[in-house]
């Protein structure tokens, strides 16, 4: 079974045909060839595929596409800081040193973004928790923590 | 992945046409995220997936001096409502500690419910609730305790037709006494499937418990009611003494086994534990102490 899909891809208006049993990340990855997004698990237990859906974190992994018609969606390469530079949660990433192999990075700053949407000012319990679905096999996390602490200062600069 | 078909009905008697015409070859899908997981591990095989998403009757809470939640209600949405915060504050728990945030802005109440798994987080807070599910079918709704709900791990009294469209939670404030609760969970790390989960819920008469109402989660086939240990603090003063029968009482009233996460010792031992201290914290909540 196919369907035509109409959604919003990082502020643009997209439509696409898609097979009724594809998750949002395979049509991310392979029909828009946004490939930011990445399959871990593939089973919505490390996050790797987190995106943004109407602001909410989510498991794109585990999203059937077909219900993404009439949203907006928002991954990785729909972050964009001002003048074409760095989203200030990227800077802070590599500022903090919070990005090692960088598999978890892309899924890791999503779910920032969305904690740091709706609580600008988070204390570290509210972080830990924030990231809580997304594992990260490199940094330990500490340098992680660091990162949203600072992107939530620039943000409030 | 095999293939299946998606469909997007956007009224119950759409859905149920749609599920009597597939017969046995389609799944209702809430949130999926029990559900496409199982797919795509294989599991089951479903020729097509009918999604309740669309369905408006399934969606709001609302506060009636109880509370009723539709069945598509988010675990996030449970987990920001300030009446759920306020009044239902084993509930509050038992969501806030589901999962992690990409899940809980997906699953939904009615998915842990239907779901029907020993571990579903929001059956021990509902089942000293007392709530009552809201079932709806092609020849109309039936109302059903959830003390009548679960049936073994992944079963439930509903046939394959059938939708769960609320949850309805009585007003448990009661006028004559002070009614506490709490809900506690032991994972292997936190936010991670229960090893065991217990609620409880006292109404004080002054020193004297009045109502006690005790489950736990992860310890049987299905999420359980602890009728046992209930009677034995019913009508008493609770005193460590009486705490420590409850314990040893709940220890043997649970049926848990072995598995990956767990023993059954380990389970039989911890939730005695979470039992005495749930009951303290509900007493906790009576006399203002949190
Ligand atoms: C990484 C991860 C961690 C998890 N951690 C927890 C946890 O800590 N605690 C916990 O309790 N659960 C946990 N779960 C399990 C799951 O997220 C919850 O049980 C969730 O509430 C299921 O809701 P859903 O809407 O996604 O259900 P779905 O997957 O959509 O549905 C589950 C089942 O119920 C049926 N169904 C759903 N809604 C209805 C309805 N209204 N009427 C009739 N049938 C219906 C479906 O057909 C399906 O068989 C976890 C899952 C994952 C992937
Ligand atoms: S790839 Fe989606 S959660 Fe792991
Ligand atoms: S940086 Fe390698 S997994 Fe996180």
């Amino acid at each position: 079974m196919k369907k035509t899909i109409n959604f919003i891809l990082n502020g643009h208006e997209v439509s696409a045909e898609v097979e009724s049993h594809k998750m949002l990340l395979q049509v991310l990855r392979d029909t828009f060839g946004l490939t930011g997004t990445k399959e871990g698990c593939g089973m919505g237990e490390c996050g790797a595929c987190t995106v943004l859906v109407d602001g909410m974190n989510i498991d794109s992994c585990i999203f059937p596409a077909f219900e993404v018609h009439g949203k907006s969606v928002t991954s990785i390469e729909g972050l964009l800081g001002e003048g074409n530079r760095l989203h200030s949660i990227q800077e802070s990433f590599v500022e903090k040193g919070g990005v090692q192999c960088g598999f978890c990075t892309p899924g890791m700053i999503m779910s920032a973004k969305a904690l740091l949407d709706e609580t600008p000012n988070p204390e570290d319990g509210e972080i830990r928790k924030g990231i809580s679905g997304n594992l990260c096999r490199c940094t330990g996390y500490v340098q992680i923590i660091e990162s949203v602490k600072d992107a939530a200062v620039r943000r409030t600069e | 992945m095999k293939k299946f078909d998606y469909y997007q009905p956007e009224t119950l008697k759409e859905a149920f046409s749609l599920m009597e015409k597939f017969k046995g070859r389609a799944k209702y899908v809430a949130g999926g995220t029990d559900l496409i997981v199982r797919i795509k591990q294989k599991v089951i095989q479903p020729g097509a997936l009918i999604s309740l998403r669309g369905i408006d009757a399934l969606k709001s809470i609302r506060h009636n001096g109880g509370l009723s939640m539709g069945s598509m209600t988010l675990i996030r949405n449970m987990e920001r409502d300030a009446v759920i915060t306020r009044d239902y504050p084993a509930l509050k728990q038992a969501v806030s500690v589901l999962a992690n945030p990409q899940i809980r802005n997906v699953a939904t109440v009615g998915g842990n419910f239907c779901n029907s798994a020993p571990c579903a987080d929001c059956a021990p807070p509902l089942l000293v609730m007392e709530a009552i599910l809201m079932i709806d079918g092609p020849g109309g709704t039936r109302e059903v305790p959830v003390d009548d709900f679960f049936k073994g791990p992944g079963e439930n009294c509903m046939d394959s037709v059938e939708i769960l469209k609320a949850i309805k939670v009585p007003d448990i404030r009661n006028p004559k006494f002070k009614t506490g609760m709490a809900f506690l969970k032991t994972g292997r790390v936190a936010q991670d499937l229960a090893i065991a989960s217990a609620a409880a819920l006292v109404s004080m008469d002054g020193k004297i418990c009045r109502e006690c109402r005790l489950a736990a989660g992860s310890v049987g086939p299905i999420p359980l009611r602890l009728r046992r240990a209930e009677k034995l603090v019913k009508g008493e003063e609770i005193t460590p003494e009486l705490l420590e029968q409850v314990g040893k009482t709940v220890e043997q009233e649970v049926s848990p086994i072995t598995d990956i996460r767990s023993t059954e010792e380990y389970r039989r031992l911890v939730t005695g534990v979470m039992i005495r201290r749930g009951i303290g914290q509900a007493i906790g909540m009576v006399n203002g102490e949190l």
